[in-house]
C-alpha cells in the first residue's frame, strides 16, 4: 500500500454507501426497472438489421440478416422527411412557446399574495393536464368549428366576414396543436418552478426587502437565479425529447386536408411500421430516433455546462 | 413533464416487443392437442377477439338473454375483446407475441395472422366434427380456402350463404322533406339531385334555427372511402368492389380513382363547392360531428352507407322527426351508366371467425363453431329465445309486438337482447335464407322490411312506384355474377411492397381528392392530373399488377374442384 490517498478514497467511498444505504435502497427499484424495461429490450434492436416476419416456430436469430437495407428505405422515402420536418417544426414550437411560458406564470404565481386565490388559479390550470387528449381534441375541435364560438366571436366584432375552417388550414395546424399543448400542460409544468422557488430561503426575500429592493428586483436577484439550475435540467430533460414528441394531439385534431402539417414520426411508424407488420422497418425508425435523442440530450448538456458552469448529466 | 405519456408509450411498446421476442423462442405451440372432445356441457370458456370496432360498441359483454342461452346449451362461455382504433395495430401485436385468442375475427387483415401461422388448419377438423358446418355451407366450402398457393380453410366464411339482397346498399341520399317539397321529382342523375338540393335550399336556408346544409361527405379516416370515393365508382356504374374496378373486357383491375370517368364524378363534387351546395365541413368533421349534425335534420343529402347513417337516422325517428330520414337513389352522372349495387356476386366467404394455434382445446372450438352452424343456434342468434322474442305463428316465426318494436327502433336492441350480436361475423345464413319448413332464418325478409319503414317513408316509396328501395335499383338480372366475389375481400400479401403502395395510395388520396374538390373549378384538371401524376410516382402500375395476379389466384382456386 504504497498509495495512501487510494486507501482513504476507499474508505470514503465505502463511508458514503454506509451512510447513504436508505437512499440507495429506494433508488434500487427503479435501477431494476430501468435495466429490466429499458435496456433489456434493447437487444430486440437486431429486427431492425433482419427481414423479421413473425413466424409461428421462429426464433430471433432465424430471420435472415439484411444488413441496413431498412436504414436505406427510410432515408429513401420522401414521406420520411416531411414527418422529420414537421416534428421538429412542432418540438421547437413547443420548446420555444411551451417551454418558458410556465416559469413565467410560476413566478407570477408566486408573487400573489392571497393565498385563496394563488390556490384557486393553481387547482384551474392543473386540471387539463388530467384530461385525455380525445377530450381536449373534442374541445378544441368545438371551439374552432365554423360555429364554434371563436368564428362566432370573430364575426361578432367583425374582424372576419365568413365563419373560418380552423382545423382545415393547413398553414395553421402548427399553431393550433402548440396552443392546445400549452394549455393542457401550462400549470402542470409549472409544479416543478413553484416548488423550486418555495425552496429559495425567505431570508433573502427579507434581506432585500430591508435593503429597499422592489419587487421586479427581487424577482430579477433572488427568484431567477434561485430556480436557474432547475430550470436547466428540464430544458436538457425536454431537448432530449425533441423528436419524441408522440402522436396523440397531432393524430386528434389532424385530418385528411392537413396531414402534410400534421404526420409526425411517431404517426409514420404507426402507419408504415406497426400497422403494415413491418417490424423491422419500424425498429429501424426506433433506433434512429433513440440515436437522435442521445445526441440531442449531450449537445444540451455542453450548452447548459457552457451557460451555467454545471452539467446535468 | 410533456414526455411523460411518450415514456409510458414507448414502454408498453418495449413490453409487447419484449415479450414478443420471449415467446419467439419458444418452438413447438401449434402442435394440436388431442385432448379435446369433451362433452357438450362441460363448462369452458373461450377468448375471442374481433377486429369490428362497431360490433364492440353493440356488445353485451356476455350478459344478454340469448348469449345466457348459449352458456346454458353448450357450456360455453366467451370473453369478448373488441379492436379500438386501427385493428391491424392490435393484430401485429398478436403476430409478433405469437399469443392468440381463441376465436379471432380479423376482418381483410386477416392475412397477417395466417402469414405468421397464427389460425389452425380447420380442414380436418370440419372434416371430423362439423356435419353442421358442412351442411351449412356446402359446395360454397370450396369458397372459404385461403389462396391458390395454401388452399387451407382458416376461418368459416361471412354468414351471407344463400342471401337474398332485399335492400340496397349504398346510393344518393336525399330527405324524404325534400323530396315531398318538390313534388317527388325525377330522380335518376346527378343533375337531378343537385338541382332537388339548390331549389329546397334556396327555399329553406334554416332548418329550426340552424343553417341548412346541402351534401355533407364524411372523410374521417378510411370512411372517405365510403362517402367520398366509393359514390364516385358508383355513379360511374362500377360495383362495389373496394379501391377496384374490374374491366371485364380486359379482364384486369385497376385502382378505380384512376378511371378518367371519376375525374368527372370530383369534377362535380368541385362544381357542388363552388355553388356552396357542398358541405363545407364535408373533409374534416368527425364521425360523431357528421352523426350529430344528421340527427340535427338539417343535413339535406348524404352519399353514403346506409350502416353509416343508420343510427343518426333511428335518433331522428326517435325525435319525432322521421320526415328528415333518407330515400335513397340509384344516382348516376349519366345516362350511359347503370348503378350497380345489385350485382351478383355468389357466396363471397371473404373473412371470418377462425380458430387460433393458442387455443388450448380446439376440438371443443370446432365442435362450438360447429354448433353455432346447427339450426338450434342459427335461430336462436337471428330470433331470440322462442316465447320470450318471438312466437310460432301459423307455423313461422314472428318477433312479438315488443321485440319487434323495439328491434326497428331501439339503437341498444342488440345488445340488450343479445339478437344479432351472433349473426355477425358468427357463421350462418344470409338474409331471405330459408330452412327445412320454408320459414325463414333471419327476422330481415321483404315483409318485415316493409313494416320497419316510417310513414314519410312509405309515401315517398308510393310516389315513386315503389314497394321497396330495391325496385328503385337496377336489378340482378341486369348484371353477369362476378367470377371472383368481392375485390375488396382480396388480401394483398404483407411481405410485398404492395402493402407500402396501397397505404401511401391511402393517404395521398386522402389529400388529394379533398384538395381539388375545394379548389377554384378552372384548378381542378391541373390538381386531378397531379394527383393521377403522384399516384403513379409511388408504383401504382406495380400494385395494379400484384393484384391481378391475385385475382387470377382467386378465380382458378374457385373453379377448381
Amino acid at each position: 500500500m504504497n498509495h495512501p490517498g487510494y486507501k482513504i478514497h476507499k474508505k470514503t467511498f465505502i463511508k458514503t454507501i454506509v451512510k447513504q444505504r436508505y437512499l440507495i435502497l429506494m433508488v434500487l427499484p427503479f435501477l431494476i426497472w430501468i435495466i429490466i424495461f429499458k435496456y433489456l429490450p434493447l437487444w430486440g434492436w437486431l429486427m431492425a438489421f433482419q427481414d423479421y416476419r413473425p413466424k409461428a416456430g421462429m426464433g430471433i436469430f432465424d430471420y435472415p440478416f439484411v444488413g441496413l437495407k431498412h436504414f436505406i428505405a427510410l432515408f429513401q422515402d420522401p414521406m420520411f422527411y416531411n414527418v422529420m420536418g414537421n416534428t421538429l417544426a412542432m418540438s421547437f414550437m413547443q420548446l420555444i412557446f411551451g417551454f418558458p411560458l410556465p416559469i413565467l406564470f410560476a413566478i407570477l404565481l408566486n408573487e400573489v399574495k392571497s393565498i385563496k386565490f394563488k390556490k384557486l388559479v393553481q387547482t384551474s390550470t392543473y386540471l387539463p393536464h388530467f384530461v385525455s387528449w380525445v377530450i381536449v381534441a373534442g374541445l378544441f375541435t368545438t371551439l374552432l368549428a365554423r360555429d364554434g364560438i371563436v368564428n362566432e366571436m370573430l364575426l361578432l366584432i367583425g374582424a372576419i366576414k365568413e365563419p373560418i375552417s380552423f382545423l382545415a388550414l393547413p398553414r395553421w395546424f402548427w399553431g393550433i396543436c402548440t396552443s392546445a399543448e400549452i394549455w393542457k400542460e401550462l400549470g402542470w409544468n409549472s409544479i416543478i418552478f413553484l416548488a423550486a422557488i418555495a425552496g429559495i430561503d425567505p431570508t433573502l426575500y427579507e434581506a432585500a426587502k430591508v435593503d429597499g429592493a422592489s419587487r421586479w428586483q427581487s424577482i430579477k436577484h433572488i427568484t431567477i437565479p434561485g430556480i436557474i439550475s432547475t430550470i436547466l435540467v428540464i430544458l436538457v430533460l425536454d431537448i432530449g425529447w425533441i423528436i419524441s414528441i408522440g402522436f396523440e394531439k397531432q393524430y386528434l385534431l389532424g385530418n385528411s386536408i392537413v396531414q402534410d402539417y400534421s404526420k409526425v414520426l411517431d404517426l409514420y411508424i404507426l402507419d408504415y411500421g406497426i400497422k403494415l407488420g413491418r417490424y423491422s422497418f419500424g425498429t429501424a425508425i426506433g433506433i434512429f430516433k433513440s440515436v437522435v435523442s442521445i445526441i440531442l440530450l449531450f449537445f444540451a448538456n455542453q450548452l447548459a455546462k457552457r451557460w451555467n458552469g454545471q452539467t446535468v448529466i | 413533464m410533456s414526455g411523460f405519456m411518450k415514456k409510458v408509450f414507448t414502454l408498453s411498446l418495449c413490453l409487447m416487443i419484449f415479450t414478443a421476442l420471449i415467446s419467439g423462442c419458444s418452438k413447438d405451440k401449434n402442435v394440436i392437442s388431442e385432448v379435446g372432445g369433451t362433452d357438450e356441457n362441460t363448462p369452458i370458456t373461450f377468448t375471442y377477439w374481433s377486429a369490428d370496432t362497431t360490433a364492440g360498441q353493440l356488445d353485451d359483454g356476455y350478459k344478454s338473454p340469448v348469449s345466457q342461452k348459449i352458456k346454458e346449451l353448450t357450456g360455453v362461455t366467451l370473453e369478448k375483446e373488441f379492436a379500438i382504433g386501427d385493428p391491424r395495430e392490435k393484430l401485429s401485436f398478436m403476430a409478433a407475441s405469437g399469443e392468440y385468442p381463441d376465436f379471432i375475427y380479423a376482418l381483410e387483415y386477416s392475412n397477417i395472422i395466417v402469414d405468421a401461422g397464427g389460425f389452425l388448419k380447420l380442414d380436418d377438423l370440419i372434416e371430423e366434427y362439423g356435419p353442421n358446418i358442412k351442411k351449412l355451407y356446402g359446395d360454397d366450402l370450396t369458397r372459404l380456402k385461403y389462396s391458390e398457393k395454401d388452399p387451407s380453410i382458416y376461418f368459416l366464411g361471412l354468414p351471407t350463404v344463400n342471401q337474398v339482397k332485399y335492400e340496397p346498399e349504398t346510393g344518393f341520399q336525399l330527405q324524404y322533406a325534400v323530396l315531398k317539397e318538390l313534388g317527388y321529382p325525377k330522380m335518376e342523375t346527378l343533375q337531378d339531385y343537385e338541382d332537388a338540393i339548390k331549389t329546397y335550399m334556396e327555399k329553406y336556408p334554416t332548418i329550426d334555427g340552424k343553417p341548412t346544409v346541402g351534401l355533407s361527405l364524411l372523410a374521417d379516416d378510411w370512411r372517405i372511402k365510403i362517402s367520398v370515393t366509393n359514390p364516385a365508382v358508383f355513379a360511374t356504374g362500377g360495383p362495389d368492389d373496394g379501391e377496384w374496378y374490374y374491366d371485364k373486357n380486359a379482364s384486369k383491375a385497376q385502382i378505380h380513382l384512376t378511371r378518367s370517368d371519376e375525374k368527372e364524378y370530383f369534377r362535380w363534387l368541385n362544381h357542388m363547392n363552388d355553388v356552396g351546395l357542398l358541405d363545407p365541413e364535408s373533409f374534416f368533421q368527425k364521425y360523431d360531428q357528421y352523426q350529430a349534425k344528421i340527427a340535427e335534420g338539417r343535413v339535406l343529402a348524404l352519399a353514403d352507407a346506409k350502416w353509416e347513417y343508420v343510427d343518426a337516422e333511428q335518433a331522428l325517428v326517435a325525435a319525432g322527426k322521421a320526415e328528415r330520414g333518407y330515400g335513397m337513389f340509384p344516382l348516376v352522372l349519366n345516362d350511359s351508366y347503370t348503378y350497380a349495387d345489385f350485382r351478383p356476386v355468389g357466396y363471397t366467404g371473404g373473412y371470418g371467425v377462425g380458430i387460433s394455434t393458442s387455443c388450448k382445446d380446439p376440438v371443443a372450438a370446432i365442435k362450438f363453431l360447429d354448433w353455432m352452424c346447427s339450426d338450434e343456434a342459427q335461430v336462436l342468434a337471428r330470433w331470440g329465445i322462442e316465447g320470450i322474442h318471438y312466437d310460432i305463428v301459423d307455423g313461422k316465426r314472428k318477433f312479438n309486438d315488443e321485440t319487434f318494436k323495439s328491434w326497428s327502433q331501439d339503437v341498444d336492441f342488440a345488445t340488450r337482447t343479445g339478437i344479432g350480436i351472433y349473426s355477425w361475423p358468427w357463421p350462418g345464413y344470409g338474409q331471405g335464407a330459408v330452412d327445412a319448413n320454408g320459414d325463414y332464418y333471419s327476422p330481415v325478409y321483404k315483409q318485415s322490411i316493409i313494416d320497419t319503414y316510417t310513414e314519410p317513408e312509405k309515401e315517398t316509396l308510393e310516389a315513386y312506384g315503389a314497394e321497396t328501395w330495391k325496385d328503385i335499383y337496377p336489378q340482378e338480372e341486369e348484371f353477369e355474377e362476378s367470377p371472383y366475389g368481392v375485390l375488396w375481400q382480396i388480401n394483398i400479401p404483407s411481405d410485398t411492397d404492395a402493402t407500402v403502395i396501397m397505404q401511401k395510395y391511402d393517404e395521398i388520396t386522402a389529400k388529394r381528392i379533398p384538395a381539388a374538390v375545394l379548389a377554384e373549378p378552372k384548378d381542378f384538371d391541373k390538381l386531378w392530373d397531379e394527383y393521377q401524376e403522384e399516384l403513379r410516382a409511388i408504383g401504382i402500375e406495380q400494385l395494379e399488377e400484384e393484384f391481378n395476379k391475385l385475382i387470377q389466384g382467386k378465380i382458378n382456386l374457385w373453379n377448381k374442384k
